[in-house]
């Protein structure tokens, strides 16, 4: 699918975001993203990258500017409503995310459940994700006994559980190593050959420069590139 | 349907939670515990001191005597009468003849007594009503109504003023003992309030990550929230419990020291007689106390 077919999923309209005490995170940004593409956001710390993620998933509102999701604007999505939008995003952290008193089949079960559905289809569906990201034999393990690169593959398996059209990934490689890194970001880009449209913040270059798609760099809160096939050109 | 499984899986949540926070479970019930043990034990001790109160209420009466010459007759026509009143609790009719043996036996027939009251001749003793009112505030009422009353040329003498510094302090200590307990029971509650409030913040505040990370999954406010009313449950639940075990501990072990002391025998015998209605009040101010806790601590967590 070209971008010329397709209608964007996500929309940037001149956003701004300011945070109480004048920091400005934010200024002017302005881009889209259209499905299946797979985005790396750069930039060095404080440059924006988890404050734009925020604004895609409604962690965040933008002080001007809107946000538009499959067309629509999200700061219009009602609060009752806000529990099934992000359930249509899959997002995943440097920190993992994951409930510690919980197994990691139970992680990713949890995302199902709150949505009611019948503990058949959970046991089957959790079980397939486990496999598919390569944690078939470590369902019962909690977070605390499974490596930094696992405990991310939980988180992944988590996010893709309901289906999203979109993956929203924060520095989902910084707290790992060369190796995990490589095969998280080879996992990413699996689940992105899928269809699945796939957002990454990242300061690491060697991840950007080896995936060869489209880069978005930040500085101080500006786009200041943004190119189809890109490489990391933020110096920090 | 879909309501029902939620419903379900959060409690189910909320009891693997507490299974699984073992050592906080523990803390937080141990002190919920030792408040709801402070609270339900003066509860106790405020219960006994009302039946000790309230049975030397019913110890105390009038007494109106009768000249020698009023006949059984008119007494019972007086004793009818006064049982109208709805003050009186009752009015108890004692002859000269039941007068006088009552009080021979007072006197454990002391021979020296008897042979007194023989050389007299006839019955010293003056036929008499025992009344009791309803209400010891009402005595002097009611001394009032017979001192007016058509029978008043009848009437020997009424005990009334004799009585009367007794029914007063009585009347006194009785309404300290109530006061004294309620100013009690509401610091304590206060401060078992206060107490576990804090230890149930404590714990939440343990978890104030997991909400964002349940948010972020698509958990609604009410799903995140669910599984730590439940956990406020059990936790007042299991404190309830183990504080009306204390409380049998403790009058276990005043049971000798209070013997004879309550109308019922000991402090463990009144504990004994009001333990359903004990319990019950316990576990659901416990279970009221971690549930309210709960929903107050986790709310402030809770953003959309």
């Amino acid at each position: 699918m070209t971008k010329a077919d397709s209608q964007p999923i996500v929309v940037f309209e001149n956003v701004n975001k300011d945070y109480p005490g004048g920091t400005n995170a934010l200024h002017g940004v302005s881009f889209s993203v259209f499905p299946g593409e797979f985005i790396s956001l750069v930039g060095s710390s404080g440059a924006g990258k988890s404050t734009l993620l925020k604004l895609i998933y409604a962690e965040e509102e933008p002080t001007d500017g809107t946000v538009y999701f499959r067309g629509r604007p999200i700061k219009d999505i009602k609060r009752k409503v806000l529990p099934f939008y992000r359930r249509a995003i899959g997002t995943v952290f440097q920190d993992y995310k994951l409930l510690p008193q919980k197994t990691a089949f139970e992680n990713i079960a949890y995302a199902l459940e709150v949505d009611g559905r019948p503990a058949r289809e959970i046991r089957e569906e959790v079980t397939e994700l486990l496999d598919i990201v390569g944690l078939g034999k470590k369902g019962h393990k909690f977070p605390r006994e499974l490596s930094g690169g696992e405990q991310q593959r939980v988180a992944i398996a988590r996010a893709l559980i309901h289906h999203p059209q979109i993956i929203c990934a924060d520095e989902p490689t910084g707290n790992l190593d060369p190796v995990s890194t490589r095969e998280i970001t080879d996992l990413l880009l699996e689940i992105n050959s899928y269809g699945t449209t796939v957002i990454i913040a990242t300061h690491k270059n060697e991840v950007v420069d080896q995936l060869n798609k489209r880069v978005i760099s930040l500085v101080d809160g500006r786009l200041v590139h943004d190119e189809a096939r890109g490489k990391y050109l933020i110096k920090s | 349907m879909q309501r029902t499984l939620k419903l379900w899986r959060t409690f189910k949540e909320g009891l693997t939670n507490f299974q699984r926070n073992g050592w906080l479970s523990f803390a937080t019930i141990t002190i919920l515990s030792l408040s709801l043990f402070i609270i339900a034990f003066a509860g106790l001790i405020t219960i006994g001191t009302r039946l000790i109160v309230s049975s030397l209420e019913n110890r105390i009466s009038i007494t109106v005597s009768f000249n020698p010459d009023v006949s059984e007759n008119r007494i019972t026509i007086m004793q009818e009468d006064l049982r109208r009143f709805r003050e009186i609790a009752s009015v108890e009719y004692v002859s000269r003849d039941q007068a006088l043996k009552d009080f021979l036996e007072s006197n454990g027939n002391d021979p020296i007594i008897r042979q007194a009251v023989d050389e007299i001749g006839e019955n010293p003793l003056l036929a008499s009503l025992v009344i009791r009112a309803k209400n010891q505030a009402d005595y002097e009422k009611i001394a009032t109504v017979l001192e007016t009353s058509k029978y008043q040329t009848d009437i020997s003498r009424i005990n009334f003023e004799k009585n009367r510094r007794i029914f007063e302090r009585l009347n006194a200590i009785s309404e300290a003992a109530r006061k004294f307990g309620l100013a009690l029971g509401v610091a304590f509650a206060l401060i078992a309030i206060l107490i576990t409030f804090n230890t149930v913040r404590i714990t939440i505040y343990s978890h104030r990550q997991e909400f964002e990370i349940m948010r972020l999954v698509g958990a609604s406010n009410l799903y995140v929230r669910m599984p730590y009313i439940f956990e406020g449950i059990l936790y007042g639940l299991c404190a309830g419990i183990v504080a009306v075990a204390l409380v049998a501990l403790g009058s276990y072990g005043l049971a000798g020291f209070t013997t004879g002391a309550f109308p019922q025998g000991s402090l463990l015998d009144v504990f004994v007689s009001y333990l359903p209605m004990l319990t019950m009040l316990t576990v659901t101010l416990g279970i009221v106390l971690g549930v309210i806790s709960s929903f107050i601590a986790i709310h402030r967590y809770l953003k959309a």
